[in-house]
């Protein structure tokens, strides 16, 4: 079944710019999806349907069978659970402890419960040592897996991420790209937006293009990715493994570093 | 409404106020003006809106503030930000009439309110940040002070746009704004303002850094890109204020 559906969903900004045209998508369960395209191209925005923030100009957007239009952010956040670039923007609890428990408070859990879905998440998350911190003291990497924390200590069935890896350093993407790569195999729906395509490459979500609005293509990450054309017409770099693929002419790109160096130690 | 689509209730007041105040390009004949023009003008038409006393002085302050605005291209912008000045202009109402027991003088005290608020905007949408400060500047204010006052007008479109995408996340979270008591709601508060009040320090205080580095403060009296000057036109618009004011404050004084 398609945990998110997109039909026919035209949104226009109260200035007048067409943010999303005509964009038609299905989320299955359990998928991991990309959306690339550069700056402007509308990713956002597209997300921001798939909790409620904004409804559809026209066309439907529709969230476990059931419509997004009447239905507050909060039942919708029950189940698709949103992750923002900034985490500078949801912080603001006196203990990293408490800024876990905000969404679980808002959305009904208390007593012994509450105290367990934090503590299991704190655990789950490496952030126990961290638990009596503030929030706004702790370093981008780990303010960045406390966001993400906050939201999964609900357990949504999806999990959406807006350009995770902005602002990261290398070590902390390494840790990033464990952490969701852990979330996918617990068979959680997970939709990545994001620019940085080195990183979801080793990922190979079924990927969505966006360029003005509109989704220029989707296919297989290889078949995406190995498509330079494509890329640079949606303001896009290709990512190196496939660029080395391509200039050697092979029809399938290196799924790792260590898959082309196998290949070229079979030639030596 | 602008920018509000996120929000909700009470937070669309919020926006549409900011946005009430904040200045958008436009090539009309109002903006072009000189800004000091323009702050002449603001000041006269706030002058005559405080001074009008009946019904009579208030359609006459009305029709003054319309002109110009309709020049700008700004009237409906005005209008949306009266209509959210209402709920403050019953408040002011409704304690008048306590007061003074009388429909009448309460009604004149609310309607002078809206052509206070209506003039006064009338500057800011009509006048870039930068000209605000070249205005500060030419009074001969403190140049500390010239810096923090445009810097703060300049600031307020990054806010609202902090505000809304604090709003998003949070609402994510589960937040409601709208939901509870009244003791509940301003606790809903917290989790928005805090994000925002933390950025806004953060910010000022790289901004700071970032001025620093580009030498601000390295002399007293640094040089100015731009300077003032009074066109035909400046000096043409100088006359009709002062004359339709002058005109004005006689008809509300009884003087002719």
């Amino acid at each position: 079944m398609a945990v998110i559906e997109f039909k026919d969903v035209s949104h226009v900004m109260p200035n007048g710019i067409m943010a999303l045209s005509n964009v038609n998508l299905k989320i299955e369960s359990g998928e991991v999806l990309a959306i690339v395209g550069s700056n402007g191209a509308g990713k956002t925005t597209l997300l921001k349907h798939m909790n409620g923030l904004l409804k559809p100009s026209s066309g439907s957007v529709f969230v476990f069978g059931s419509e997004t239009k009447g239905k507050s952010v909060a039942e919708l956040s029950r189940h698709v659970g949103l992750v923002f670039q900034n985490s500078d923007h949801q912080i603001f609890s006196e203990s990293v402890f408490e800024e876990i428990a905000f969404g679980l408070r808002n959305f009904g859990f208390a007593g012994e419960e509450l105290y367990n879905k934090i503590i299991s998440t704190l655990r789950w998350f490496d952030l126990y040592d961290l638990k009596d911190r503030p929030p706004m003291t702790l370093s981008g990497g780990e303010k960045k897996r406390l966001c993400i924390a906050t939201v999964i200590a609900w357990n949504p069935e999806v999990l959406v991420l807006d350009e995770p890896t902005v602002g990261q350093d290398y070590p902390n993407k390494v840790r990033l790209f464990a952490l969701i790569k852990s979330l996918i195999g617990e068979g959680r729906t997970v939709v990545i937006v994001s620019h940085d395509l080195e990183f979801l490459w080793p990922l190979s979500p079924r990927t969505v293009v966006m360029a003005n609005g509109r989704i220029l293509t989707e296919g297989s990450a290889e078949s995406i990715f190995m498509d330079e054309e494509l890329l640079n017409s949606a303001g896009l770099r290709q990512p190196q493994l496939a660029q080395l693929a391509m200039r050697l002419n092979l029809r399938s790109p290196f799924s790792s570093l260590d898959d082309a160096v196998t290949w070229f130690r079979g030639r030596i | 409404m602008m920018l509000s689509h996120g929000s909700e209730g009470g937070y669309e007041l919020a926006h549409v106020l900011l946005e009430g105040l904040k200045f958008r390009y436009q090539r009309t004949i109002v903006h072009r003006l000189d800004p000091r023009v323009k702050l002449l003008l603001t000041l006269t038409l706030f002058v005559i809106a405080l001074m009008s006393s009946n019904i009579y002085d208030e359609a006459l302050t009305f029709t003054a503030i319309l002109i110009p605005a309709s020049l700008a291209k700004s009237i409906r912008r005005l209008l949306r930000l009266l209509v959210y000045s209402l709920a403050f202009s019953a408040f002011i109402f409704i304690i008048n009439y306590i007061f003074t027991h009388s429909l009448f003088s309460s009604s004149i005290v609310t309607v002078r309110f809206l052509g206070i608020v209506a003039s006064t905007s009338m500057f800011f949408m009509t006048t870039s940040p930068d000209e605000v400060e070249y205005v500060l500047r030419w009074f001969r204010l403190p140049r500390d002070f010239v810096f923090a006052f445009a810097t703060s007008i300049r600031f307020v479109p990054v806010l609202m746009m902090d505000l809304t995408q604090i709003i998003d996340a949070q609402k994510s979270r589960g937040l409601e704004l709208d939901k509870g008591g009244p003791i509940k709601r301003i606790r809903n508060l917290v989790p928005v303002l805090i994000p925002l009040v933390v950025n806004a320090l953060v910010r000022s205080s790289e901004l700071a850094e970032a001025m620093e580095a580009r030498g601000y403060g390295a002399t007293e009296k640094p040089t100015s890109m731009y300077s003032l000057k009074m066109t035909k036109v400046d000096y043409l618009a100088v006359a009709i204020i002062l004359t339709a004011a002058a005109l004005l404050l006689s008809l509300f004084l009884h003087v002719v």
